[in-house]
């Protein structure tokens, strides 16, 4: 196997009932790449999410992540050796501040009794800074993350991810619901996040996905119906047919 | 340090100062001395409820439980002293219901020492036991609240009927002074005073410590949202159990001093309505600051103790009225809307306060350090 | 052993705590709100079967749906002035219904005097039947019936009637029912009128066997809960059987022992159930109001 595949995903299938969410679905993912996940709604992209992060246990299959089998890891193992999901719906800790959020999802190592022994703001100051610089936040330390902009929780829960030293990021859909400022922010937090850090990117936005992206993996019925660049995956029949033509028509009324 | 940590220290230390300065205030009367000391044993079980409940998020209508059982601890012990003259060191309401000889239960209890250390950790085990219960089982917060007050309500009716080891109805009462190492330490003086206040101090700067660890900040974030918490690999459970639990301890010193200011313990020390009493303290003074909570819990009894004499009966009306009153218009408290106010004054006389512009509702810390300073808020 | 008698008083200490748990279950079902002073209701709907037995010399029947109404007129205006601005807010409900219930029982001790009151039961109601070889009480067979009859009624209410409907309406999605025309405050407030209605009630039919204080709703009222919590909040039929059980274990075990024992038994079982089924015994899903 090459040694700078990060994640490898060999054959996974997903079965819910009697509905085959994911089909026979095989792909590697090298380290610090950036790979986006596309297809229509329905595709099994979220699915396909849930297998790796460890949600769901494929019913046929393989997950193999840094050379290591975790097909049958549970989720928060699996976060602990780096896999970090973020989610559609943001869940931050909407009574902390920015950067007690922060301090509080990093807890590789956190038990009641060794939390009691120094106050929190002393722990890892400088890897706290370093995150907030990079997803934009640094500004923000101090506020209530009730008060946030929609984009600024969805930075911050990326930033919850960094902290924890995540060396797999899988965005579901991180622009989801932000103004286009907000988008094309979060594609330079991106194209600063990759190379150190391999990213999968769940997303609708065929402008962003442009913005972004180095190979995509377009998903349609839960199988991958075709993989390469954004500009050979653009003018594939078969994608063209399935879905861009009415993805891109729905975005052109959007903007 | 931000400028809001500055201004929570600085309450901090006026409070403080504020305690150790008071008998000379009061010149020394040993009334009010005695008073002063009760409502700090009070507050100090206000303090341990609002690490619960403000911080953790854990309504625990059952305080008087914990405070309860150091009540009666200590009056186990005083009350052997006091009877050590009587025919088999019986208590005088053992012989009164045909109690023969000492139970075993009260035996430990000769021993100064032991009380304090049964006082405290029966109490802190009886709240990890039913934490475990309760806790693992993550039920929401409201049957949480539900299951300590009927925790609260069968403990006490216990207490009530086991006449023979605890006198029932009547408490326990003529207890002698507490004696340490032969000094005697009423609870008139400045000594009492002084060890009840010292005390709080303690408990006030260990719970501010406390609340500023990982495993405060935890218990704010289980708090704030319990799922998501869970979702990082938190034991909740166990963190929730350590708030209730370590509060429980407190609430038993605080009992224990009780005991000794009033020289007596009585079942009313773990009824629903003093426990209920301690949740209305702190939910006046303010449930998410341990001093604002402390602060709740003496300006009330203060106010009461004021008034009690000619309005006895008016008293719980007004306590109902003022309860059903913050919760509608003042949720936060009183203490944290004063300071809201204060700094509002100081932003418009002044022009700017050095924080950022934010809604009315919501408090924000200041803007002192828009640059890490490395130093500890 | 235990002789058909306490078993059937069993079944009558569990019909009051199914009609006190019933108006809280309702409650906190429709509007997510915790009463705490639900018992007061009930203290009050005793005070009122005195007051109108020593008064207005009314036979103990006759009391009872006057009792009914005068507990859905106080439940209305405590909803009116309080309850309904903490909708869903289950933790400060509890703080505001127990400043409440202080107002409520300081108001009855001023008014009534807090020295314990009687309130008789009829002759023809206080005599005994012999069944199953036992002599059990006319009056506790009663009870246990109106208790009863009330589920059903209630059931019938909440499911059958147009009434129903909308309640369920609003809380399974209150704007949705507003955009459909229905008042979901009227709903909110004929609920909470109902509830308290049933508390009463149930004070009434305890009075002649319980003594009248203004602080005998405490006991209920935690019973009450204990019984919803094991229950389920969504389910009629888990009340009822939990009701019955916890009735029995007073009964049982409080004749084997004492009253007292079999409360910490009972409180000990409650906790021990919640730690292994924490939506209770009978609802398989958990459902709160959000």
């Amino acid at each position: 196997m090459n040694d700078n595949v990060h994640l490898s995903v060999d054959g996974v299938w997903a079965i819910f009932d009697r509905f085959v969410a994911v089909r026979d679905v095989r792909f590697n993912i090298r380290q610090g790449e950036l790979r986006c996940l596309i297809g229509p709604n329905g595709a099994g992209k979220s699915t396909l999410l849930d297998l790796i992060c460890g949600k769901v246990i494929p019913a046929k299959g393989n997950i193999i992540y840094e050379g290591k089998d975790i097909t049958r890891t549970p989720e928060y193992k699996r976060s602990r050796l780096g896999v970090g999901r973020k989610f559609q719906v943001p869940m931050v800790f909407p009574d902390l501040t920015v950067e007690e959020n922060l301090a509080v999802a990093d807890n590789l190592r956190a038990r009641v009794w060794s939390g009691l022994g120094g106050l929190w703001y002393g722990e890892n100051p400088a890897e706290r800074a370093e995150v907030l610089n990079t997803v934009g936040l640094e500004n923000r330390r101090d506020v209530k993350a009730r008060q946030l902009s929609h984009g600024e929780i969805q930075w911050l829960e990326m930033a919850m991810l960094l902290v924890r030293d995540s060396g797999l990021l899988l965005m579901d859909e991180p622009t989801a619901g932000m103004t286009a400022e907000e988008t094309a922010k979060t594609g330079e937090i991106f194209s600063r996040l990759k190379g150190k850090h391999t990213l999968i990117v769940v997303e609708h936005d065929m402008q962003f996905v442009r913005q972004i992206a180095e190979t995509v993996t377009v998903l349609h019925q839960g199988q991958i119906l075709a993989e390469g660049d954004i500009d050979s995956v653009q003018n594939s029949k078969e994608v063209q047919r399935v879905y861009l033509g009415s993805v891109e028509a729905e975005n052109a009324s959007v903007d | 340090m931000t400028t809001t940590g500055k201004r929570t220290l600085l309450g901090y230390v006026a409070f403080c100062g504020l305690i150790l300065v008071l008998p000379f205030l009061l010149r020394g009367n040993s009334y009010l001395l005695n008073k002063s000391a009760l409502y700090m044993a009070l507050a100090m079980a206000t303090v341990a409820l609002s690490f619960t409940w403000g911080y953790a998020g854990i309504l625990n209508l059952g305080q008087a439980v914990s405070f309860g059982i150091g009540a009666y601890a200590m009056a186990m012990h005083l009350k052997l002293v006091a009877s050590a003259g009587n025919p088999g060191g019986l208590p005088d309401f053992m012989t009164w219901n045909s109690v023969g000889t000492l139970p075993l239960v009260w035996t430990p209890f000769h021993s100064l020492l032991v009380s304090v250390i049964l006082g405290i950790g029966v109490s802190v085990l009886v709240s990890t036991l039913i934490g475990w219960f309760i806790f693992r089982a993550r039920i929401s917060g409201v049957f949480v609240a539900i299951i300590t007050l009927a925790l609260l309500v069968v403990v006490n009716l216990v207490v009530v009927t086991e006449q023979g080891l605890t006198a029932g109805w009547n408490g326990i009462t003529n207890l002698a002074d507490v004696t340490v190492g032969g000094v005697d330490i009423g609870s008139y003086g400045f000594g009492f005073y002084y060890l009840v206040g010292i005390t709080l101090v303690v408990v006030l700067l260990l719970g501010w410590y406390a609340t500023r660890t990982k495993t405060g900040l935890v218990l704010r974030a289980i708090n704030s949202n319990t799922q998501r918490a869970r979702y990082l690999g938190y034991d909740v459970a166990a963190y929730e159990t350590f708030a209730y639990a370590s509060s429980a301890g407190v609430a038993a010193i605080a009992g224990m001093y009780y005991a000794v200011g009033n020289s007596f313990a009585s079942p009313t020390f773990m009824a629903v309505p003093f426990s209920l009493s301690i949740v209305i303290w702190c939910a006046v003074g303010g449930r998410r600051s341990l001093i604002a909570a402390a602060i709740g819990a003496l300006v009330v009894n203060a106010i009461q103790g004021a008034l009690s004499s000619d309005l006895l009966d008016v008293s719980n009306l007004v306590i109902g009225a003022l309860f059903v009153i913050i919760v509608l218009f003042l949720p936060e408290g009183i203490v944290p809307e004063i300071g809201g106010a204060f700094r509002r004054i100081w932003t418009s006389l002044v022009g700017y306060s050095g924080a950022r512009p934010h809604t009315p509702k919501e408090r924000m810390p200041g803007q002192g350090t828009s640059k890490f300073t490395g130093g500890q808020k | 052993m235990f002789s058909f008698g306490t078993l059937l008083s069993g079944l009558s200490i569990g019909s009051i705590l199914l009609l006190v748990a019933l108006g809280l279950a309702i409650i906190y079902g429709t509007m997510g709100v915790i009463n705490l002073a639900h018992g007061d209701f009930l203290m009050i709907g005793a005070y009122a079967t005195w007051y109108l037995q020593k008064y207005w010399h009314m036979g103990l029947i006759a009391t009872l749906p006057v009792v009914f109404i005068v507990g859905c007129i106080v439940g209305l205006v405590v909803e009116k002035t309080v309850v309904r601005y903490l909708y869903r807010r289950p933790l400060d409900t509890i703080l505001a219904t127990w400043g409440i219930s202080i107002l409520l029982e300081e108001a009855v001790n001023l008014g009534a005097g807090s020295n314990l009151k009687y309130v008789q039961l009829p002759g023809m109601l206080s005599g005994d039947w012999v069944l199953f070889g036992a002599h059990v009480g006319v009056y506790r067979i009663l009870i246990i019936g109106i208790a009863l009859a009330l589920l059903i009624a209630t059931s019938v209410l909440f499911f059958r009637t147009d009434f129903g409907l909308k309640v369920r309406a609003v809380v399974s999605n209150p704007e949705t029912a507003e955009g459909h025309g229905v008042n979901s405050g009227l709903i909110y407030a004929a609920t909470f009128a109902y509830g308290s209605g049933l508390a009463a009630f149930a004070g009434a039919l305890v009075a002649p066997i319980k003594s009248v204080s203004p602080t005998m709703g405490i006991h209920y009222i935690v019973d009450a809960f204990l019984v919803v919590v094991v229950g389920g909040v969504g389910s009629l039929l888990g009340l009822f059987v939990s009701a019955g059980i916890i009735g029995e274990m007073e009964s049982i075990i409080g004749f084997a022992i004492d009253d007292t024992t079999a409360k910490v038994i009972i409180f000990l079982a409650v906790i021990a159930i919640i730690r292994f089924r924490p939506q209770g015994l009978f609802v398989s899903k958990v459902r709160q109001p959000s």
